[in-house]
């Protein structure tokens, strides 16, 4: 076995390059992430709520997304697409594919949130003369947005760690812009040493901040 | 239907879906031997035993599979050339890191919720540590981790594409091929694409082995909660 000898100083050459691919990850993850957080509160409400409709299409879409690799999906929108006329380019398939992909997950996530909340909470807010539509807002949302907290934020590192998947279409996040360089410099084990903590701090510090939070909007009973 | 189907059709399957199953196979086998032994001695208080291991779970699970994956494809032949693997190799080192962690994780959670009497019972018919654990607090403890194993396994056949990445042949990668082949020109394809077809029918392909399995796991989790 060869002693490996690290060296360092191509990065003052590429540190640059990683860093915009970084950039791209965070930026693609964030905007995935908002958007997975509002697709799965409004179809996680419509499932719980049973609203018509909306509730079977929330199904099939919750079920095809999670029953079919991530990857597929990425290719169906990049390279299956544009047969049929509809042309994305890889920064839309890059936030699209994630978000489309932690949407359904997360539906689930806050569908399973809203159901836990008792019933006997949506009877008392009836009975104070709130609407259907007061109830959610002022009762089932609190309440149920927090129980689906844990497993949502499980689905938002999920959301991240998947942006290393649009290496496949070419989007220069973090992952790609690794192989470049090292497809570049020949420095693998740097280049991948450096990938490999980069990705943990990112998922590390996302888990170790976020249950910092649940621990502030955990209901007052589980505290 | 057009005459590439059935080639196309047949390699997919034959050599496309054959890896995939044999993938997803052997990593659920290794991730739940690994991962069941980590997750029993985990349940040990040593603290740079647990240390040890919260390592390895912490590691493998943080880091997207796709990473891991092509470390070991890509680094570790450059630190000695014995770690070279083929890519179905390394996809399925890299699946079996990960799902071990997933499953380590389950174990400890399977394995505390024994009761301490099943312990002590196990304890006073002369069982040793090992003994105990493998003929008593087991047996009960995967009983629990069924469902989240079914889970895993739903996961894992997904997970088995990533492997396409490195060209690995399974169902995504025969898929990719077989869409190239056809696109280009004539004696070698048809010059015609067929992504869409393809790969929805890939897509189709998972949903069929998938679904029933989420079904199952839902259920289980009914029955056994």
């Amino acid at each position: 076995m060869s002693v490996v000898a690290f060296e360092w100083g191509y990065l003052a050459d590429y540190g640059g390059d990683l860093a915009a691919g970084l950039w791209r990850t965070i930026y693609v993850s964030a905007i995935a992430i908002a958007g997975a957080f509002v697709i799965g509160l409004v179809l996680g409400a419509a499932r719980a709520h049973r609203v018509p409709v909306v509730r079977q299409l929330a199904a099939v879409y919750v079920e095809v997304i999670r029953n079919t690799p991530i990857l597929v999906q990425i290719f169906m929108l990049y390279f299956a697409l544009p047969e049929i006329g509809i042309r994305l380019d890889a920064f839309t398939v890059a936030w699209l594919s994630v978000m489309v992909w932690g949407g359904a997950f997360n539906t689930e996530n806050f569908r399973a949130g809203f159901e836990a909340v008792p019933a006997r909470f949506h009877e008392a807010a009836l009975g104070l003369g709130f609407g259907r539509l007061g109830t959610f807002l002022n009762v089932t949302l609190p309440i149920g947005g927090r129980i689906a907290l844990p497993s949502s934020i499980n689905t938002y590192i999920s959301i991240l760690k998947n942006t290393s998947l649009l290496y496949v279409i070419s989007y220069p996040e973090l992952t790609t812009t690794a192989l470049q360089i090292n497809a570049l410099t020949l420095q693998t084990v740097e280049t991948f040493t450096v990938l490999a903590v980069t990705y943990l701090a990112l998922v590390w510090s996302m888990s170790a901040g976020i249950r910092l939070l649940e621990g502030h909007l955990a209901l007052p009973e589980t505290r | 239907m057009p005459d590439w189907v059935d080639p196309v059709g047949h390699y997919m399957l034959e050599q496309g879906l054959r890896g995939t199953l044999e993938l997803a196979a052997i990593s659920l086998v290794g991730a739940l031997v690994i991962g069941v032994v980590l997750g029993t001695l985990l349940t040990i208080h040593f603290k740079p035993l647990t240390w040890t291991i919260r390592l390895y779970i912490e590691v493998w699970r943080g880091l997207p599979i796709l990473v891991t994956i092509f470390i070991i494809f890509f680094a570790l032949p450059a630190i000695s050339q014995e770690l070279e693997f083929s890519p179905l190799t390394a996809a399925g080192i890299g699946l079996i890191l990960w799902g071990s962690a997933q499953v380590a994780e389950a174990t400890r959670g399977a394995v505390g919720s024994i009761p301490r009497e099943q312990h002590e019972a196990a304890a006073a018919l002369g069982f040793g540590w090992v003994g105990r654990h493998v003929f008593v607090i087991l047996p009960q403890a995967l009983r629990r981790l069924l469902p989240p194993v079914v889970g895993l396994l739903v996961n894992i056949i997904q997970n088995t594409t990533i492997a396409q990445v490195i060209g690995a042949t399974e169902l995504l990668e025969s898929g990719e091929r077989s869409v190239e082949r056809l696109t280009a020109p004539p004696p070698i394809g048809l010059g015609e694409i067929h992504a869409f077809e393809i790969y929805g029918a890939v897509m189709v392909v998972f949903f069929v082995l998938s679904f029933p399995l989420t079904r199952l796991a839902a259920y289980l989790e009914r029955r056994l909660a």
